[in-house]
């Protein structure tokens, strides 16, 4: 039954994935400039100098000289190897780069994602149960000033005040230079919006709850209160809830790309950036479909998640 | 979903005229405090659009060099960049380049995702499958990175600017309208629409649109807040607004390198854009628990 299930959440990401990789292409054939005088380590300036032969050849080489079908066939062929092409600004392998990337914002945002479902949820929990209290003014005015301070700004002011005015981390730098410290600051930074979005969400997921008659049936047979708050409510409670941190992805990976940056670590925002200030197109690609992809996988857990915490739900 | 104020709108109009009821409801609206607030926040931010240029005291490119990285005073009361420009007097200009590319772009993201969702929506079967698999596509790529990635390639001109931005817009629009439309198109006055013959897109425009308006202005007012904060994260990565026009986002960045001893250059531009993104949050909310009570995950 419930592999099943999964098959048939696999299959259907399957169009999706094709649609991002599809996207991802025509990103790089719209792109100005000729990839084959790119290709050859020449500006767009040097034009007129090119010998026309060698450029044939290299667009033969490239395979340029095909049908743009043809051209997207080769390319997903190889991109679904895991072949993205070698950059032409830095000679390497785009797989390589973007693989060496992975792991800085893969840790990143399993840290952020952690801070934010754990504070989220704590603060949204207390201001259900302190409903109409100075408790739940405070967290609701938290959630609300979360919810509107732009990451790249907070990432900024955070780095002003905890390593230059009061120096307890690192300014920047990756993790192998300074440890796990070197990701406090912007996991906090990062962590902040959607933190603030699952404290709304669980708040007002654990108010319709609470209201409901088995938890006044739970709280005549005489159990605690917490035990009431949290076994019987929250339980009830957390569907919208893990809808709404299964769409966090975009938003973390978006404040990802800001922080990476500000912080100088070396992971796939950084590298995108980067490509894109070299106008690196096959490293966008690349970056882009990474992206894209894991985009769609962390929906199929969201979705397998819902099957295993609800059992009602059996798609 | 159940009936909507303006469900019951409609059905009132025998004895009440729209207007009327129009006012009606904006009155309660504004009955909150916390609503009051956020509407008047948010008036005075587009209000500054308009009268930009009588409330900064300097021009936005008036370059001092003498005045180079001068901390707030009274003469400019935010202090000065690295070219002794009045921060204050480009902040405020910066509010004009922010909110109007928001306006534009949520403007253009409503009027094509709402015909592309409520169209997708009516005639329902394989045009449906497809568009909204499109529509998902599309959101599979994190907004920031689309926006960046387009930019990129078309080269960061206003045009570009407000297409990559709406973009990931239209998609949302798309999908909230399309969710509104299949909720009323069973309804019997549509079939009523039918009966007497009408055409399909006059049923779509005329009659079912109105009354799925409360979601769209609910993502609207959210979705303004969401593109001014994607059109300062890009202008701070540098593939948004070019220099030297005022921009937040590129204030903020270029105050970066001098962040540790002028900390005002990028301080008060983000302040700004925070006020900002607290007035469209707050409005977004109040909108909804006053529109569209029911419906909760609109973004």
């Amino acid at each position: 039954m419930l592999t099943t299930v999964i098959l048939r959440r696999l299959l259907l990401s399957v169009p999706t994935i094709l649609g991002v990789a599809t996207l991802a292409f025509l990103l790089g054939h719209m792109s100005p400039g000729d990839p084959a005088i790119a290709a050859m380590g020449l500006d767009l300036d040097g034009e007129s100098m090119i010998d026309p032969d060698e450029l044939a050849r290299v667009r033969e080489e490239l395979g340029l000289n095909k049908p743009l079908i043809v051209q997207y066939l080769q390319w997903l062929g190889r991109a679904l190897q895991g072949n993205f092409g070698t950059s032409y600004v830095s000679s390497t392998a785009v797989s390589e780069m973007v693989f060496e990337a992975l792991p800085t914002t893969m840790l990143l945002l399993i840290l952020t994602m952690s801070t934010a479902i754990v504070s989220g949820m704590a603060l949204g929990i207390v201001s259900a149960v302190f409903r109409g209290r100075s408790m739940d003014y405070v967290a609701r005015m938290i959630a609300i000033i979360g919810v509107s301070t732009p990451t790249f700004w907070f990432a900024l002011v955070l780095m002003l005040t905890f390593s230059f005015a009061i120096p307890i981390f690192p300014m920047n730098g990756p993790v192998s230079e300074h440890g796990l410290i070197a990701m406090a600051l912007p996991t906090l930074a990062i962590a902040l919006h959607p933190a603030a979005l699952i404290a709304r969400m669980t708040r007002s997921s654990m108010l319709e709850v609470l209201s409901q008659d088995m938890i006044r049936t739970a709280t005549a047979k005489g159990l605690g209160k917490w035990r009431v708050f949290m076994v019987h409510g929250l339980r009830n409670a957390i569907n919208p809830v893990v809808t709404v941190i299964g769409f966090q992805f975009a938003n973390l990976m978006g404040g990802a790309v800001a922080v990476e940056f500000i912080f100088s670590l070396p992971g796939l925002g950084s590298l995108l950036i980067e490509g894109i200030y070299e106008k690196d197109i096959l490293l966008i690609q690349g970056a882009v479909l990474v992206i894209g992809i894991a985009f769609a996988l962390s929906n199929l857990i969201v979705d397998l998640l819902y099957v295993v915490i609800d059992p009602r739900i059996r798609v | 979903m159940t009936m909507t104020p303006s469900q019951t709108a409609e059905q009132a109009t025998a004895t009440k005229n729209d207007w009327t009821l129009l006012k009606e409801s904006f009155k309660h609206f504004l009955s909150s405090k916390l609503n009051r607030f956020s509407f008047g926040l948010t008036m005075c931010l587009l209000l500054l659009i308009v009268i930009a240029p009588f409330v900064a005291t300097y021009p936005y490119d008036e370059i001092n060099p003498a005045l180079g990285l001068s901390p707030p005073s009274w003469e400019h009361p935010m202090g000065t960049d690295q070219a002794g420009r009045d921060v204050f007097s480009r902040v405020i200009y910066g509010a004009r380049t922010s909110l109007s590319i928001g306006l534009v772009t949520v403007l253009f993201g409503l009027l094509t995702g709402v015909t592309i969702g409520a169209v997708s929506g009516y005639l329902g079967g394989w045009v449906d499958e497809i568009i909204m698999r499109i529509v998902e596509i599309f959101m599979s790529i994190p907004g920031i990175i689309m926006a960046l990635a387009l930019v990129s390639v078309l080269g960061p001109s206003l045009p570009s600017i407000v297409l990559a931005l709406s973009i990931r817009r239209i998609t949302q629009f798309a999908r909230v309208a399309r969710g509104s439309v299949l909720s009323v198109k069973s309804q019997d006055y549509v079939t009523a629409c039918h009966a007497i013959g009408m055409s399909n897109l006059r049923i779509i425009f005329v009659h079912i649109l109105p009354n799925c308006i409360g979601p769209i202005i609910v993502l609207a007012s959210v979705l303004l807040g969401n593109v001014i904060l994607t059109e300062s994260t890009l202008s701070f990565l540098g593939m948004g607004i070019q220099e030297p026009t005022p921009s937040w986002g590129t204030m903020i960045a270029k105050g970066n390198e001098y962040l540790t001893f002028a900390p005002w250059i990028s301080v008060f531009p983000g302040l700004f854009l925070f006020l900002t993104m607290i007035a469209f949050n707050l409005l977004g909310d109040g909108l909804r628990d006053h529109l569209d009570p029911r419906g909760g995950s609109a973004v």
